[in-house]
């Protein structure tokens, strides 16, 4: 059975200033969100991310193009999207002066349940080990962060949209939260997620989106993505590399990226492996490895000069 | 949830009724405390009756007949200045209907919760029209208390009722001031255009009613501190549609606030 969509993103465009100060920061962007998967949205920093976040959100509006949430349309419905959807902002902002517990209980109070609420805060606030008695001012950066998941997430949400949430988190934290997501995916929630954060994304996600300079270059399965036809291969010797190897590995256009340090030698090989391994055929392989490429280095690919890898 | 966000409001800024009522309200006791010398009153309306009629303007009365009564000094001297600062409360309170979170960031917190912009804004708007009034009811009080304690001999209905008519300009001012930021974008330069706003007001109002001619007409007429009508109220001369004008100009200034903040980006 198919699932539904939950975010729906079509066209949409955002251009800030105007005449010849005009400048886009997001372009002719199509994406679905299925109910029930984790969505990582990849970018660096000026990509977008944020402003597709924030038309999501009713804050800014799209120059051109719409977008919907739960099949209503984000602008027409704000109040009865936002009821069913958790926010994490990027640069998070609250009360200097206000405790942990009074913003609870405020936010808890405009969401119209406030003992359901606070009482999950409450189990929230203690799994990241939040002290919510404390001022926002006395909180650490990744204490603030923290108190913003419990925000975003006391009312238990159908979906979560959240901005490089793990900033300033400590590992241990973040594992917290990538078992919290998990959990969230298996009541059928959904998360859009953005990040630069390659392995986070790796991680957690069941797709991604990888933004540049307002342009949405791929979506993909992360499984998908990490099947790409390249791999690292490391051949280890067991004396020196066979002479004349390294320029025949140079040569072969399914190869880049070779590396001869001793009797090792590494490299990027696209495609099938029979022809390598004729050529290593003169020497005695002592060890053979091959590694996936990470997803990093599938976004590098991606960014470095704008060719798709496959 | 209807009115959660005008209970915050009051909740995190109930001080300012405390801090600015009972600082009008000592000024109020202090100028009760002269007006309870005779003397004193009769000594600076005699001063004043041999200036120009531009100084007295200056002074804040239109009247040397008006300063001679307690309740006419109390109103001249005192409401005057009261004016000048609760001005200075309506900006600050202009400012944080949404400018102050817009620009700290909270607001993208506060727009991503099931609140229409609409709602959010008249409950932000009410909840400091609350606070001002707070303001002028404390600032009333103490400055009837004073003269009681005082013994002066003045009609505390018209006193209390002067003190009250403060209220439709201050309303004005923080109207002004937030519609000004939601157009401003920036903080700074809405808090720089309002304070000119007052500033101007005052100017115009001292040299309008300082000259005479179309020109000074047309600058007083354009002050909303020639709308306030402490000095008539004493006199009986009380013209209610002043001050329904001022509330006309805060209705439709809150109109084109919602307008605005409604069919604006939030936060750019």
């Amino acid at each position: 059975m198919a699932s539904a969509t939950v975010i729906e993103i079509s066209s949409l465009s955002k251009t800030y200033g105007s005449g010849s100060q005009q400048t886009a920061a997001l372009r002719n962007l199509n994406l679905s969100v299925n109910q029930g998967e984790i969505f990582g949205y990849l970018g660096p920093n000026g990509a977008g991310k944020t402003t597709t976040i924030r038309m999501l959100l009713d804050l800014i509006r799209p120059s051109s193009g719409s977008a919907s949430i739960f099949g209503m349309d984000v602008r027409d419905h704000s109040v009865e999207i936002h009821k069913r959807v958790g926010f994490l902002p990027g640069e998070l902002s609250l009360w200097e002066g206000r405790t942990g517990q009074q913003i609870i209980h405020y936010v808890a109070s405009v969401r119209g349940d406030t003992k359901g609420i606070t009482k999950q805060a409450d189990e929230l606030a203690k799994r990241l080990q939040l002290d919510t008695s404390k001022r926002v001012r006395d909180l650490s950066s990744g204490n603030k962060r923290k108190l913003g998941l419990v925000l975003a997430m006391m009312h238990s949400p159908d979906l979560l949209i959240l901005d490089e949430p793990t900033n300033g988190l400590d590992p241990l934290v973040q594992q917290t939260f990538h078992e919290m997501m998990d959990e969230f995916r298996d009541k059928g929630k959904t998360v859009f997620l953005s990040s630069h954060i390659l392995s986070e994304v790796q991680a957690i996600c069941d797709r991604a989106g990888i933004l540049r300079d307002g342009d949405l270059k791929a979506v993909e399965s992360i499984e998908k993505l990490m099947n790409v036809e390249f791999h690292w291969v490391d051949v280890q010797f067991r004396d020196v590399v066979p002479e004349g190897l390294a320029r025949q590995l140079q040569q072969a256009s399914a190869i880049s990226h070779v590396d001869v340090n001793g009797s090792r030698v590494k490299m990027r090989l696209v495609g099938d492996f029979d022809p390598l391994l004729r050529m290593l055929g003169d020497g005695y392989v002592k060890d053979l490895r091959v590694e996936e490429p990470s997803l990093e280095e599938i976004f590098l690919a991606y960014y470095s000069d704008g060719t798709e890898v496959r | 949830m209807r009115g959660i966000v005008f209970a915050n409001t009051l909740r995190t800024s109930w001080k300012q009724v405390l801090y600015w009522g009972l600082g009008l309200g000592i000024l109020g006791f202090y100028i009760d405390f002269i007006a309870s010398s005779s003397d004193i009153i009769q000594g600076y309306a005699d001063l004043l009756a041999s200036m120009p009629p531009a100084l007295l303007q200056a002074f804040g009365a239109s009247s040397v007949e008006l300063l001679r009564s307690s309740e006419g000094w109390i109103v001249s001297v005192f409401v005057s200045e009261a004016a000048i600062f609760l001005s200075v409360f309506a900006v600050m309170a202009g400012m944080n209907i949404t400018a102050n979170d817009e620009q700290s960031g909270v607001m993208d917190v506060i727009m991503s919760l099931p609140i229409a912009r609409s709602t959010y804004l008249l409950e932000r708007w009410i909840g400091y029209a609350a606070i001002g009034l707070g303001i002028l009811l404390l600032c009333a009080a103490i400055t009837l208390l004073g003269l009681v304690l005082f013994g002066v001999d003045a009609q505390m209905d018209l006193v209390f009722i002067s003190i009250l008519n403060l209220y439709p300009g201050a309303l004005l001012v923080m109207t002004v001031t937030g519609l000004l930021a939601l157009v401003a974008r920036r903080r700074a330069f809405a808090l720089g255009l309002s304070a000119a706003f007052v500033v101007a007001s005052y100017v115009f109002n001292l040299i309008g009613g300082a000259a005479s001619g179309a020109i000074a007409d047309l600058m007083q007429g354009l002050s909303f501190f020639s709308y306030t009508q402490g000095e008539e109220i004493v006199l009986g001369n009380y013209d209610p549609a002043s001050t329904l004008l001022l509330l006309l100009v805060v209705l439709v200034g809150f109109a084109l606030s919602a307008r605005m903040f409604i069919s604006r980006d939030i936060g750019v």
